[in-house]
């Protein structure tokens, strides 16, 4: 079954029980450098795996930029 | 003095680092990216602020900047830019750590839009987490010292107080404030963050006694980013030296600087 999720603000449809580094792997994610946060909260790399997205779930995936 | 007591001499400590440059300099802004690597390359700056930012799945994502910035071979403080809540500056940072390899964070956190000013609630409580979870928190806020010593209070070991509005190149708003901060803090790294728009604000700002400065738009918007990056790096310089010199006693009125004595002609032979 395909869940509805929110990816960097945008609606996606991916496979429920996706963990965050399968969602990754989904998204087809292409960048080394980012962080996540699911839900407004950080998810470490080592929680990957442990974390499940669930239906409804905001997703921010992050990159450098430039700063002031 | 030997070339080694010289360079000795003239660096600082700051966040467990040991720096040579006292301008630290922001990486937005500049009308391109071989622009903004031969500013910050003009400026000898050694702390560069960095960001973190939604992008789209299939790009580079950053990977081209970030590239510039890590052979650079420089310091990179990450900010919270953007956020308006303790709770995002906190997700932020901690993505920020991960990403760039770095415990310092730049904590802003936003209270106003019009002003950019900083919300001193928000900013105290995400520097009490912050520092508990190991962040070298470099808190942006105002000139307030009483919002200064709260962050202190929270554990902050570094301050960066605002010169005036991000971006509005006013220079120093408030410097008896500012002195004030410097005079409560004798001992504590002090950073003047944002306003600053002409080398003569950071003069006035080393003059003050201030460990030094943040700035971003004052070069990127320059006419010419690298040209200023090197006159704010005289200018950082300039202040400092005439602060550690050790100003003389401002007067009420003049006093001659030419020996009185021996004056010839006229004055005497009325």
């Amino acid at each position: 079954m395909m869940i509805k999720i929110s990816v960097n603000g945008e609606i996606k449809e991916v496979s429920e029980n996706l963990n965050v580094k399968e969602l990754i792997q989904a998204l087809e994610y292409k960048t080394k450098g980012f962080a996540v946060a699911v839900n407004t909260t950080f998810v470490a790399i080592d929680s990957y795996e442990k974390t499940i997205i669930r239906y409804g779930d905001t997703i921010d995936i992050l990159s450098p930029v430039q700063g002031g | 003095m030997t070339k080694h007591m010289e360079k000795e001499r003239n660096t600082w400590e700051i966040g467990g680092k040991t720096l040579n440059s006292r301008m630290f300099i922001g990486s937005a802004l500049y009308p391109s990216p071989a622009i903004m690597e031969a500013s910050i390359k003009a400026s000898k700056a050694e702390v560069v602020t960095v960001s973190l930012r939604r992008q789209g799945v299939n790009r580079d994502a950053g990977e081209g900047f970030w590239k510039i910035i890590r052979d650079l071979g420089v310091e990179v403080l990450p900010n919270t830019a953007g956020c308006h809540s303790a709770k995002e500056a906190i997700t932020i940072a901690q993505m920020a750590r991960e990403v760039f390899g770095t415990h310092w964070i730049k904590l802003e956190v936003i209270g106003d839009q019009y002003n950019l000013q900083p919300d001193p609630y928000e900013t105290v409580e995400a520097a009490k987490v912050l520092v508990k979870k190991g962040f070298e928190v470099f808190p942006y806020t105002t000139d307030d010292l009483v919002v200064a010593k709260k962050l202190v209070d929270a554990g902050c070991k570094i301050l960066m107080p605002w010169g005036s509005p991000i971006g509005s190149g006013k220079g120093l708003m408030n410097p008896y404030n500012l002195k004030a901060i410097r005079e409560a803090f004798p001992d504590m790294p002090l950073i003047i963050d944002a306003g600053i728009g002409k080398p003569s604000h950071a003069i006035e700002a080393m003059e003050l006694g201030y460990d030094g400065i943040l700035l971003n738009s004052a070069v990127a918007l320059a006419q010419d980013p690298a040209a200023m990056a090197k006159a704010f790096a005289m200018a950082v310089e300039a202040g400092r030296t005439g602060y550690e010199a050790g100003a003389m006693q401002e007067r009420e009125f003049a006093s001659p600087s030419t020996p009185t004595v021996g004056t010839p002609f006229w004055h005497h032979e009325k």
